[in-house]
């Protein structure tokens, strides 16, 4: 089969396509047939061997994916073959066949496409956890200021803050990005570039309550002057490449929490967290809370062209990779 | 009555004892007959104007104090004449008497003495505060103490053990370190001579909770020892040095970092502050507290007690006994 391999740490532009034979899987597990593999920040840092989870050389990269039940590991009893499935991948998503445990795939919703299927997880999951855990808790009615709006987990925390009956305002690097989340259903947007984000949340909504930061940097200074009492920010990655710090005086005279959120950690650690979320998630699908997002689709040979659209942060909304045509 | 005053913020020696008299307490405030007053950091911010509140001058000092309720102003029912009262009052402790928000008042339990009760409100609702509501410490967990001698650290210590958390005690001294334990601590740290990183690791193999009012070394040894799901709580600076949170730890240790500022729960959400002593009056009742008292003095000496508080010469609290 044809899949993606990082057999060096040097980077996106090492990434090579091989032919190799195809993963079995082990007891638990379930090999699926890829059409989509999703493109998120890690498989960059994985390319790099940056990620906190380091797998061993060579490996097929990509964490998420949909599609076709073709064999059951020993147990499996959730799925059967012919299955339309979507799961988030421990790595090995970017291959024309891959193996993931039975636990972290769903089945795709009704009226869900491919395209979507394949990046929906780990996005979709990552928002909706964070948002909802007891260490967020987020209320309906509460503000939630969303950083980096048109991305890919921005853009779903944009429309589950809005399912779990929020205000949320959007930031986004241009007034394109901005219009973008506007479309996604924020209820505000800011152009960070053009304007100065503190001063734009207290004049649309007086301050927010939760933050929700893939970006950092500058982003997340703006948030600490304009958070409210009792306020969180959530931490979940570093898009603008500026790891910021936060004085601790703040954190202090505003009673505010810094909330890290790594969602790879509780794949490993506290499977159950994601899993809420999965019932969740397709909860808010059937209820219609989630609409279709855009994508960016690049062929599997052009998966470091893929990552780099996401480092270069020129996507809206996903980047996904089409493994194979649609029989 | 007579009182200590400033007319300028001109600091400890600027305070003097004078004759007053108050004017009778308007809408929302209780007049108190002040027995005692506990000390703290803020009071001697506050006589330099570097406190965040500035009350009009002339003022007392004294933001915690217990006493009696001699009058009440319009509104107010939670009070009346002839409670033994307590809490956190802003400012005006140091003084006979002094005009006090009543609604941040509550009542003085029957076994506890003047001096205890003055020494009670800020150390034990800030710790109460910050351990259940805003950490939610559980049973079990491991709590790492900070200044664990200190006013607050001293009940943080009591508290996780009526909690029944595993207590870890960091201080500066054998001498405070062997205090917390008398306290009830588990293991205690001597972080000037021992890596308190190394040590917690030792002990427990890391902290679910850490309370921590001194920052600076403290704080940046806690980044290193903190459990998956754990939650820094900072309570202040004592050493004197803020530190920076690198926000990568967080994210990849995946912890919490809180801040938590117990008096702004009294502008913001002052039923927070009452279930707190809610809390605190049942394990009270238990005998499961016993507030420490390192020094006290007469009313004519409260700059020596605010001296002793700013050499970190104390532990446990330290109280101005007002009308002994």
């Amino acid at each position: 089969m044809r899949a993606i391999r990082v057999s060096t740490l040097d980077g996106v532009d090492a990434l090579t396509l091989e032919d190799i034979p195809p993963p079995t899987p082990g007891p638990g597990e379930v090999r699926i047939k890829v059409y989509v593999g999703g493109v998120n920040f890690p498989d960059l840092l994985m390319s790099e061997g940056k990620y906190q989870f380091k797998a061993p050389l060579p490996f097929t990269p990509g964490l998420e994916a949909a599609g076709e039940v073709i064999e059951l590991g020993e147990g499996v009893t959730r799925f059967k073959p012919g299955d339309r499935v979507m799961g988030f991948f421990d790595y090995g998503a970017f291959a024309e066949e891959a193996v993931v445990e039975e636990k972290f795939l769903m089945a795709v919703p009704d009226g869900m496409s491919w395209e979507m299927a394949g990046g929906f997880v780990l996005t979709h999951t990552t928002s909706h956890a964070a948002l909802v855990h007891e260490r967020v808790n987020l209320q309906a009615g509460e503000v939630l200021l969303v950083h980096g709006a048109a991305g890919g987990v921005g853009t779903t925390a944009v429309q589950i803050g809005k399912a779990l009956g929020c205000t949320v305002v959007a930031t986004a690097g241009s007034d394109d990005k901005a219009q973008f989340a506007l479309d996604n259903g924020a209820d505000y947007a800011i152009n960070y570039t053009t304007e100065e984000i503190r001063t734009r949340v207290k004049d649309l909504v007086g301050g927010a309550d939760v933050v929700y930061d893939p970006v950092s940097g500058n982003a997340f200074t703006q948030s600490l002057r304009c958070i409210n009492f009792e306020g969180r920010i959530i931490i979940i990655g570093f898009a603008s490449g500026t790891i910021a710090d936060a004085p601790a005086n703040y954190v202090l005279v505003k009673n505010i929490s810094i909330v890290g959120f790594p969602v790879g950690t509780y794949r490993r650690t506290s499977p159950e967290v994601l899993l809420r979320s999965y019932s969740g998630l397709s909860e808010m699908w059937a209820a219609g809370h989630l609409k279709p997002q855009q994508s960016h689709v690049f062929p599997l040979e052009e998966t470091p062209e893929a990552i780099k659209a996401l480092r270069d942060r020129k996507a809206k909304g996903k980047v996904v990779i089409k493994v194979r045509d649609e029989e | 009555m007579r009182g200590m005053r400033l007319h300028g913020r001109d600091g400890i020696d600027a305070m003097k004892l004078e004759e007053f008299e108050l004017d009778a307490p308007g809408p929302g405030k209780a007049k108190i007959a002040v027995h005692a007053a506990g000390v703290n950091f803020g009071d001697t911010l506050m006589v330099t104007g570097e406190y965040q509140e500035k009350p009009d001058l002339p003022f007392s000092p004294g933001m915690e104090a217990a006493g009696e309720v001699i009058a009440v102003g319009d509104g107010v029912d939670n009070v009346k004449v002839g409670d033994r009262v307590m809490g956190s009052i802003g400012y005006g402790g140091f003084a006979e008497e002094a005009n006090v928000p009543a609604a941040n008042l509550t009542a003085v339990p029957d076994d506890m003495d003047w001096a205890t009760a003055a020494a009670f409100p800020v150390a034990y609702g800030t710790s109460h505060v910050a351990l259940t509501y805003r950490s939610h410490l559980k049973s079990g967990e491991v709590l790492l103490v900070h200044g664990a001698a200190g006013g607050v650290g001293l009940t943080a210590v009591e508290l996780g053990k009526a909690m029944g958390a595993t207590v870890i005690a960091t201080a500066g001294t054998d001498e405070k370190v062997d205090l917390a334990k008398s306290y009830g601590a588990d293991y205690g740290i001597n972080y000037s001579n021992e890596d308190i990183r190394e040590k917690v690791l030792e002990y427990t193999g890391g902290a679910d909770v850490i309370y921590d009012p001194v920052g600076g070394d403290a704080f940046k040894a806690s980044l290193r020892c903190i459990n998956f799901e754990g939650r820094i709580i900072i309570i202040g600076f004592a050493s004197g040095e803020i530190p920076q949170i690198p926000t990568n730890y967080p994210l990849v240790k995946c912890f919490t970092v809180d801040g938590f500022v117990w008096g702004a729960y009294h502008r913001n959400k002052v039923d927070v502050i009452h279930e707190g002593y809610a809390g605190l009056r049942e394990i009270w009742a238990k005998g499961a507290l016993k507030p420490h008292i390192s020094h006290r003095f007469p009313l004519a000496e409260a700059g020596e007690a605010m001296r002793v508080l700013l050499a970190r010469k104390s532990t446990g609290k330290v109280v101005v006994e007002v009308r002994k």
